[in-house]
């Protein structure tokens, strides 16, 4: 009984997304009468948007309720370890997934219909995804983990290429598809080659055979560690889409239907983040692998100085605002890999990057949704000089792309403001200096290409006889914006509570 | 690890005979067959005009579709075969085990042909 | 040589010599077929690698449904979709010149790196450690979470393929003309910096 419990959070959104199938599939299509579909999903959009978002809201719930309850009070859970492990760390993160999920879950179905997109599998989907995506942030052992991401991507895949017939949303799926196989095939050498090297597949393992490298007796080869972890890295910063792996990001944000993209933005990269630190601190948290002077740090250093410098170089020259929010993405990306090169020092270093992922997760899925409703059918605003007068025309909309923008950048009093001050603070702590204020110089010129959102939105007018985007209404993604700017200004007015539930999850990581 | 090419070397055997056979008939009748092309000969059985446009035909999706359910099905059973080997070994706790999974997938099934996925026409 | 030695030197030529019709065959059928013979040959290491029940899972799997899967695919594309101008392709300096250089040099790695360092011996599987009793045990006993989690996988897999392929049966219906139906008319999307529709879905 306790298993289950303890198991709730990922059974809840598993078991829901079954349900949801079979609710897709056997429903009444929704059609204006005339029409003739086999779909059984047909139309019905609305409720299956509902469905998946009570779904997730329901797994979010019982992440809260586990962790209250606490894992480590729950002995029963070490049955499903190391596949699965229930600690703090992962029901932060599963909480996370849920309300990224969730939210996107809402975005689509305001979207969807607008837009004439009629895949109900959209939903379906959705679920699963995230039922990979949470069993990844859960992983402790190299088979659950490949699943994982392999269930995560796949339901990718196919979300980025559900708009068929347009040649965009094709090329994007087909990039992301052939680049996302072919870095998990890179990683799933490094995890053979990981096996092979220490014979064992759980990280747990895997990190006692490291620490026993160099001792007597020890059969360990260092050459294959070192060239396991090179792999391994690369396939994850490409699932967090850190420069120079960030090519696909642009054009796959920019195909995929906006909900996608947003789910893409908050989930994915949220699980790539939660097994990044859990395979380099339990698996490669050797004191001299995680170190600055060999090892994974300086590495992930550079990953994060490249994805904040070139993504904020390059997002300030977009003319789509949706590849604005991608390259956005990228930086971001780059912020929060600082805060993993600090873990390598102080266990906060963990709770900063959880918090941050957070605080990312409902500013991104906010400014994805408000651009959602900056559009409408046949004119969904994609540049800037789409959103030109939205201020005058639709208040409410900017305001509220207004605040995630303001998060997005790191302003107080917002969610974002906290989670950029906690990961730099680590940092300091730690000692990389130069990290945090590059990070910081970054977060400047990123302050730029936010506010020039807000330039357009407050102080432009559209030029006379130029197609104007039409806000759209949807309560769907008006709830989610709703939500997501709930979110935002209770983590960045009281962050203090938050942040305590973080700090229990870094405890556990390590 | 000798003994246990001993034991597949039979199978092996059977493979590179089959191999060989295929390999002596289609050389053969590469080889040995008589040719003598000419341009009529050549010319695809078609009246008229010269033919143009693409060369086949191009298959349906349906295709696709259907072979990679057959896939996703085909590890099922896969993951069943062990499984049924271990049966009585594994107990309850196997049975329930075996049981969620063919649930899900079950329901996967469902979804599939409700959806029209394994219907041809349509 | 031993027995097992030349198993091994039959089952690596046919594996690297299907690996190399794969990637040079211009005719794309022919390239499935050399992945055949790679994904038959690899089968015959692991008999030799003591993993017997991998082995009939490769060609069961493998060789049956995936490859069957690839000349689907291929089939789907039409014969047209390769090389129909039959002469240069943007590809080739990569296929003349890239190709065997990346392959030289992890060729003359490998050498140097078998020549300079003590070829270090992964451990060897026990004999029983690939039979259909000890995967079967552990896939239902150590490793019974991921296989739980594999549902998930499959399952995503069958619904991804229907929600990708399956062609739609609903009829269009009567929508009011909207700016991205103008614009698909008079010169539809153009650049995707300009294009701001997204209503290109075809309802079919």
């Amino acid at each position: 009984m306790n298993l289950l419990f303890g198991l709730s959070p990922f059974l809840a959104v598993g078991v829901g997304a079954l349900l949801l199938m079979l609710a897709e599939a056997f429903g009444k299509p929704n059609v204006a009468p005339g029409v003739e579909t086999t779909d059984a999903g047909a139309g019905r959009a609305g409720e299956l948007a509902l469905g998946a978002a009570v779904i997730l809201v329901i797994g979010a719930v019982l992440s809260v309720a586990v962790w209250v309850a606490g894992p480590e009070s729950l002995p029963e859970l070490t049955q499903v370890a190391p596949h699965l492990v229930i600690d703090k760390f992962t029901l932060f993160f599963s909480f996370t997934l849920c309300v990224g999920g969730a939210l996107a879950a809402l975005l689509a179905g305001g979207y969807l219909p607008e837009h004439g997109i009629d895949r109900s599998e959209f939903f379906p989907l959705l679920l699963l995804s995230t039922v990979g995506a949470m069993a990844l942030s859960a992983a402790g052992d190299l088979l659950t983990l490949f699943v994982a991401l392999e269930t995560m991507s796949l339901g990718v895949y196919s979300l980025i290429g559900l708009r068929r017939g347009s040649p965009r949303a094709a090329e994007a799926a087909l990039k992301y598809f052939l680049l996302g196989s072919f870095a998990a095939a890179i990683m799933l050498f490094g995890l053979a080659l990981l096996y092979g090297a220490t014979g064992h597949t759980d990280l747990a393992g895997i990190g006692a055979a490291v620490r026993s490298i160099g001792s007597p007796g020890s059969t360990v080869s260092a050459g294959k560690i070192l060239i396991s972890l090179v792999l391994v890295l690369v396939g994850l910063a490409f699932k967090v889409s850190a420069v120079p792996f960030h090519q696909w990001t642009p054009d796959a944000y920019e195909g995929a239907p906006t909900p996608a993209a947003t789910y893409m933005a908050v989930a994915v990269k949220s699980a790539a983040f939660a097994v990044l630190l859990r395979v380099l601190l339990v698996g490669f948290g050797d004191e001299r692998l995680a170190s600055w002077g060999a090892g994974w740090p300086p590495a992930l250093a550079v990953l994060a100085v490249l994805s904040m410098t070139v993504a904020n170089l390059v997002a300030g020259r977009q003319e789509s605002v949706k590849r604005m929010l991608a390259y956005s993405s990228i930086a971001h990306a780059g912020y929060a890999l600082v805060g993993v090169v600090a873990a390598m020092r102080s266990p906060e270093a963990v709770s900063a990057v959880a918090f941050y992922l957070l605080a990312y997760t409902v500013s991104t899925a906010g400014a994805f949704g408000a651009l959602i409703l900056c559009g409408s059918r046949g004119a969904e605003a994609v540049s800037y000089e789409d959103l030109a007068g939205v201020g005058k025309r639709h208040p409410a909309a900017a305001l509220a792309f207004s605040l995630f923008l303001f998060s997005l950048a790191g302003l107080p009093p917002t969610a974002g403001f906290f989670g950029k001050l906690y990961v730099f603070r680590t940092a300091i702590d730690s000692g990389l200096y130069t990290l945090a204020i590059l990070g910081l110089v970054n977060s400047v010129i990123g302050a730029y290409y936010y506010l020039r959102v807000m330039v357009y939105l407050y102080m432009r007018e559209p030029a006379p006889g130029a197609p104007r985007a039409v806000t759209m209404r949807s309560g769907f993604v008006a709830t989610a914006l709703v939500a997501a700017a709930i979110f935002v200004l209770l983590l960045g007015m009281a962050p203090g509570f938050t942040l305590d539930m973080a700090s229990g999850a870094a405890l556990t990581a390590r | 690890m000798s003994e246990l090419v001993q034991v597949y070397l039979p199978m092996f055997l059977v493979f590179a005979v089959g191999a060989a056979i295929v390999a002596v008939f289609w050389l053969g009748g590469h080889y040995l067959g008589p040719k003598n092309p000419n341009p009529e000969k050549l010319q695809p059985y078609e009246c008229g005009n010269d033919s143009d446009g693409a060369r086949g035909v191009r298959m349906s999706v349906k295709f696709y579709l259907t072979a990679i359910l057959f896939v996703v099905f085909d590890i099922e059973a896969v993951f069943i075969y062990p499984w049924a080997v271990l049966f009585k070994g594994l107990g309850w706790t196997g049975f329930l085990t075996m049981l969620a999974f063919i649930a899900a997938l079950l329901v996967a099934l469902a979804y599939c042909w409700k959806k029209g996925a394994l219907e041809w026409e349509s | 040589m031993t027995p097992g030695g030349y198993f091994f030197g039959v089952c690596a030529v046919v594996a690297v010599l299907g690996a190399l019709a794969t990637i040079s065959a211009r005719n794309p059928i022919r390239g499935a077929m050399g992945l055949l013979a790679t994904i038959v040959g690899i089968a015959g290491m692991y008999v030799q690698l003591s993993a017997q029940f991998l082995a009939a899972i490769q060609l069961i799997v493998y060789a049956g449904a995936v490859v069957v899967l690839f000349v689907f695919v291929i089939m789907l594309l039409g014969p047209d979709a390769h090389g129909a101008d039959g002469g240069k392709r943007p590809g080739s300096w990569a296929r003349w010149i890239a190709a065997p250089l990346v392959s030289v040099l992890l060729l003359g790695g490998a050498v140097l790196l078998a020549r300079v360092s003590t070829p270090q011996r992964f451990r060897a599987a026990p004999p029983g450690h690939g039979t259909i009793e000890a995967v079967g045990g552990d896939v239902f006993g150590r490793a019974l979470v991921p296989f739980e989690l594999s549902t998930a996988l499959l399952i995503v897999a069958a619904v991804g393929a229907i929600a990708i392929a399956r062609s739609r049966a609903t009829k269009p219906s009567e929508r009011p003309a909207s700016v991205g139906a103008t614009r698909r008319l008079f010169g539809g999307a153009i650049h995707p910096r300009d294009a701001r529709t997204v209503d290109d879905e075809v309802a079919r």
